[in-house]
Formats: structure tokens, C-alpha cells, sequence
């Protein structure tokens, strides 16, 4: 039994109630609890968090080793079987490996076109120098676009390097917002989220702030005041999405960031779960799933 | 440090809020410090913030970096008193200068609810005088350190004798863990975290030291997040405490990422790191963690004047 009693009443703290909460309807789009997912999900349930999107259903690979997409769908196996327990309130998207197209295609068709699950998340850790700005993600890109499936990529602007800069820290192989940008501006009909704010997000939001197709996820990282409102104001609320990034983060940073900017509930609306619904809703209608936006 | 130990200077430090207080600091006495702690903890569940700065960060102007702003939205939320640091001290060299801007500040334009906290960097020259002045002058409660701007760690000589005389002062030490994430720093400015693990050993030659860290949890974790928890006294700010229901988990010894790790309700104080983070982060943890009524006083206010009364 989920406790939905608080210590406090928010009210008297300027905090939103829980059917405030409820109201916006959030879709969290950063869910890493699966390893602990009955633990981690009552958390959600006193939160009012409507759905949330599952990263870590599938990836290809394991303790370092590259799997077959046969192997990875294998190993995959419970979190897809509590993926269709849990429909009613979890979406699943799993990891790829842009230095092995066919097989990340072949995955996508069994997970994506064949399967459960609605869209792929980019990060893991490369030892080459493919970020999403490489080639190898075009035929990517153009058969996710074609499922209309999410397109979540890992990035960040990072200080460090010898000498530092400003970009220095990101790792080989992972993207930051620029290349980010790189490739929105050659699928610019389709839609791709800027995961983690960019790292840094001064300088992330700027990056992406051209590319209309781009929208800007923020989660997993410390909440910064101000940064939700540069967000607004450069990119409009209709093209920023929430994430939790739980249980490492929580909802106090994460909720945090949005009721720290001025903003109209029809905006907190669209970040909090409506922008989500919308690029979203083809792609679980095709799983069954239908979505009210 | 042994709980039983802790109990017992927590149980000295509630029962000196009876005690009369004689030091004045022009408008504010140390004594309406105390009273103002006491009250904010027990008007309508009011918070005591212990993690506030004013003045410009140097690398961004902050939505409520103005003095009116920020008390605006302290009010709004609650806050009863904070705790108050100047972001100028992270680089200015005149370090009296800042100190004494900064109790100008909260004296004139703090409400009653902006309680200085000055700066001594030990490895300027004459930094007993400014001890002296934040003390004595200024009556400062306490002091807020920053090892990583100011250059020393803590196992240099010179941070052990500043705490050692502003422990003889009775004055609280707050020792800045980190300011912000260390990814997203000035390419031109590498900021060290602190290094806490000297300070069990070090606290245990100047027993009667009080110390809180802030912003701690980014890099104090483990085995050094243990010696502190079992061998001091120390108390913990919670800005950046993250993890699900991380307030309940740390006290159940069970948070997802710091396991077999059990922080008592007693060594926890609330605290926002605003202007720079937001104000919700720190109270969100009051709806999304379950607490008992007790724990709850004890981290929003209790805590904290306990600290305070000893003062």
C-alpha cells in the first residue's frame, strides 16, 4: 500500500498538493528503477506520476561484451515481461550501439516494429568516436522515424581536457548538444530529445535552440535555479519534456527545476507530460496503448 | 563519535536556549539571534534555512540573487530564518570587507530573517583578526569555510587552528563541501571538492568543535560519509541529499546508492543552497520522503536551533 501522507501540508510550504500533482498528468520520461522497480515504484504512485519510460529494457551489451540483437532480446526477457504487466503505466525503450547498425536496426525491429517497446536511448560508453553526429546514425534515425518511435539522446556539454574547455570532459563517443544539432539538422522533420539539459545548459539550450525538431529533457543532473526559465525562453515550453532519472535522482530535484520558473500551468502541463504524449502518442497506439494528450 | 555522546551535547545545547545571552551586534543582539531561531521553528512549522548566500555569483546572475528577491521568496515558502553566506567571499581577498557587507546587509534589509555567517580564509595573513571581528564585532554565530576556493585542505595546520580558536569562541563551523557540479565549471576555474576524510582525526584533538558541512553528499559518501557519521558529531545540510525518498532511505540506512549507511534524524539540517539552487529542491524532500512528525522538526528547525543555542 502506497503512503500518500505527508509530514507537511505543502500548501504551507508554496508546494504543490498531491492532486495537483495529479492534474498535470506526468509523464516521466527517465526511469532507471527497473532493477528494484517494486521498490521504486510506490515512490511514483505518492508522487502522482501517471507513466514513466523504462531506458534500460534491452541493450547490446554485457559486462563489456557485444551481444547479438537474439542475445540482447534474450536477456531481456523478465523486463519485457513486466513491461506488458506494467503497460498501463510504463513504457520501455532500450539501448543501442551506433558502431553496429545492422545490429541495433535488427533490435529495433524486434523490440520497436515487432515488440513492446517505443523508443531507443543513446550513451553507452564507446571506445570510438560515434556520436550521434556520425553517419552510422542515419539508417538509425530514418527506421525510428519511420516506426515513429522516441529518440533519447544522452548528452552533455562538460568542462575538462588538457588544456580545459568548455567541452573538453565529454567522452569519446558520447554527443554532446552540438552534435545533437548536427544531426536534427539533417532529419529536421523528426523529433529528437536533448537528454540531461545538455550537461551544461547555458550553453546546451543554445546549441539546440535553432533546430525546431529538437526538444530538451533536463533530467539527471543538479537542479539549477533560472535554468528552466532560460529554457522557456529560448526553446518555448512545448519543447521541453521531464524526466526523474530515478532512483539515483529524485523528484524533489527534478520537480524542482520546473516549480522553480515562472510559468503558466497550461506550459507546466505541456512539460510535465504533454509534449511526451504528443510525440508519443503514434507510437503506443500502435502498441494498443491509447494516449488521451 | 559515539551517539551517546552526541545525545548528550545535544541534550547541553537545548538546555542553554534558557540561558540568558549578554553579546550585541548593533541592531541584532546574539540573544534575538537565538530568540528569532526559536521562534521560527515554532511559528506554523517555519524552516530554518541553514544554506543561504547573498550578492553575485561570480559566474551567473541567479533569479533571486537580489537581497529583496530572495527574502520574497523565502517568505513565500516558509523560511523563517537562513542561514546567510556572501558568494563574494569565494574570491575577494578583503575578506573583512565582505564580512562586514554582509552583516550590513542582513542587518538592514535581512527581516530579522537573515543571520550572517562570515568568512576566515587561514592562509591570509592576520585571519585571527577577522575571526576576532566576525566574532566579536560582527557577532557572527558562526563561520562558513571554503576550503576549496580559499586554497588549503583540511589537514593543513592553519585550518586546525582556526577551528580549534572559533571553537573556543563557541562558534559553529560550516565547512562548503562544493558550490556546484564540477562538470560545469569555468574551464579557467578548477574548484577542488573538499577532502573531509582528515576531519574525525582532527576533530577529535578539538573535541568541542562544532561542524557542519554543506553540500556534502556529492562527494561524501562511503567509507568517509561513515567515519564521519561514527566518529563525530558532525551534522549534515541536505541541498544535496538526492536519490528517491533520500531523506527516508538515509535514515532507514538504506539509500540506493549509500547502502548499510544510516544517518540519525539528529545529524540532519535543512538547507537550500539558494539562490543557486532552487528553494523547492530542499522542501520537496518533506512530501516525497514519509517522515514521523519528529523526524520532520528535527530536520526543519529543531536541528538547527539546537546548533544555534550553543552559540
Amino acid at each position: 500500500m502506497t503512503d500518500h501522507t505527508f509530514a507537511i501540508d505543502p500548501e504551507n510550504y508554496g508546494l504543490p498538493s498531491r492532486d495537483e500533482l495529479v492534474e498535470l498528468r506526468i509523464w516521466d520520461l527517465h526511469y532507471h528503477g527497473l532493477g528494484r522497480h517494486n521498490e521504486v515504484m510506490p515512490y511514483f504512485e505518492r508522487m502522482g506520476v501517471e507513466r514513466v519510460f523504462s531506458l534500460d529494457v534491452a541493450r547490446l551489451t554485457s559486462g563489456g561484451e557485444s551481444l547479438s540483437a537474439a542475445e540482447a532480446e534474450e536477456n531481456a526477457k523478465e523486463n519485457l515481461e513486466l513491461l506488458e504487466q506494467e503497460r498501463d503505466r510504463m513504457s520501455g525503450m532500450f539501448r543501442i550501439d551506433p558502431t553496429r547498425v545492422d545490429t541495433t536496426l535488427e533490435l529495433i525491429e524486434k523490440l520497436i516494429e515487432n515488440g513492446p517497446c517505443v523508443g531507443i536511448k543513446t550513451g553507452t560508453w564507446l571506445d570510438e568516436p560515434i556520436t550521434v553526429a556520425h553517419p552510422n546514425y542515419d539508417p538509425i534515425v530514418r527506421k525510428l522515424a519511420e516506426l515513429e518511435a522516441i529518440i533519447y539522446i544522452h548528452s552533455g556539454f562538460m568542462v575538462g581536457g588538457d588544456p580545459r574547455t568548455y567541452y573538453g570532459g565529454t567522452r569519446v563517443g558520447e554527443a554532446h548538444p552540438g552534435h545533437v544539432a548536427e544531426l536534427a539538422s539533417r532529419f529536421p522533420d523528426v523529433p529528437i530529445i536533448c537528454g540531461h539539459q545538455g550537461a551544461d545548459w547555458e550553453l546546451g539550450i543554445r546549441a539546440i535552440r535553432p533546430h525546431k525538431n529538437v526538444l530538451m529533457e533536463f533530467s539527471g543532473m543538479d537542479p539549477e535555479s533560472g535554468a528552466v526559465d532560460f529554457a522557456v525562453k529560448e526553446l518555448g515550453a512545448d519543447r521541453l519534456v521531464w524526466g526523474c532519472h530515478a532512483p539515483s535522482r529524485s523528484f524533489s530535484n527534478e520537480l524542482s527545476k520546473v516549480y522553480d520558473s515562472e510559468m503558466t500551468k497550461t506550459e507546466r502541463k505541456l512539460i510535465f507530460g504533454e509534449n511526451l504524449r504528443r510525440i508519443s502518442a503514434s507510437i503506443h497506439r500502435r502498441k494498443g496503448i491509447s494516449v488521451e494528450i | 563519535m559515539d551517539r551517546r555522546r552526541f545525545l548528550k551535547r545535544s541534550v547541553m545545547a537545548a538546555a542553554a536556549l534558557g540561558t540568558p545571552f549578554t553579546l550585541t551586534a548593533g541592531n541584532q543582539t546574539a540573544s534575538d539571534i537565538k530568540m528569532a531561531a526559536w521562534a521560527s521553528g515554532n511559528r506554523s512549522g517555519a524552516v530554518i534555512d541553514t544554506n543561504v548566500h547573498l550578492f553575485c555569483y561570480p559566474f551567473r546572475d541567479l533569479k533571486y540573487g537580489a537581497t529583496t528577491t530572495l527574502l520574497d521568496k523565502l517568505r513565500r515558502h516558509n523560511i523563517g530564518q537562513a542561514w546567510t553566506g556572501s558568494y563574494t567571499s569565494l574570491f575577494h581577498k578583503n575578506i573583512d570587507h565582505v564580512n562586514a557587507k554582509l552583516v550590513k546587509e542582513c542587518r538592514e534589509h535581512g527581516s530579522g530573517i537573515l543571520i550572517p555567517f562570515g568568512t576566515v580564509n587561514p592562509v591570509f595573513p592576520d585571519w585571527e583578526e577577522d575571526l576576532r571581528r566576525c566574532h566579536e564585532e560582527y557577532q557572527m554565530p558562526g563561520l562558513r569555510l571554503f576550503p576549496g576556493y580559499h586554497g588549503y585542505t583540511l589537514e593543513d595546520e592553519s585550518f586546525k587552528k582556526l577551528l580549534q580558536q572559533a571553537a573556543e569562541r563557541g562558534m559553529l563551523i560550516q565547512v562548503v563541501v562544493a558550490m556546484e557540479d564540477e562538470r560545469m565549471q569555468h574551464p579557467l576555474v578548477e574548484v577542488p571538492d573538499v577532502d573531509v576524510s582528515p576531519m574525525p582525526g582532527i576533530l577529535a584533538r578539538v573535541p568541542d568543535a562544532r561542524v557542519q558541512l554543506l553540500h556534502p553528499f556529492r562527494h561524501v559518501r562511503g567509507d568517509h560519509l561513515r567515519s564521519m557519521i561514527e566518529e563525530t558529531d558532525v551534522t549534515f545540510e541536505i541541498s544535496n541529499l538526492d536519490g528517491v525518498a533520500a531523506l527516508e532511505r538515509v535514515m532507514k540506512g538504506n539509500h540506493w546508492y549509500m547502502p548499510d549507511l544510516t544517518i540519525p534524524p539528529e545529524r540532519l539540517l535543512f538547507g537550500s543552497h539558494m539562490p543557486y539552487f532552487p528553494l523547492e529542491n530542499s522542501l520537496f524532500k518533506f512530501m516525497e520522503s514519509p517522515l514521523s512528525e519528529k523526524q520532520l522538526r528535527l530536520i526543519r528547525s529543531e536541528n538547527a536551533e539546537r546548533l544555534l543555542a550553543a552559540v
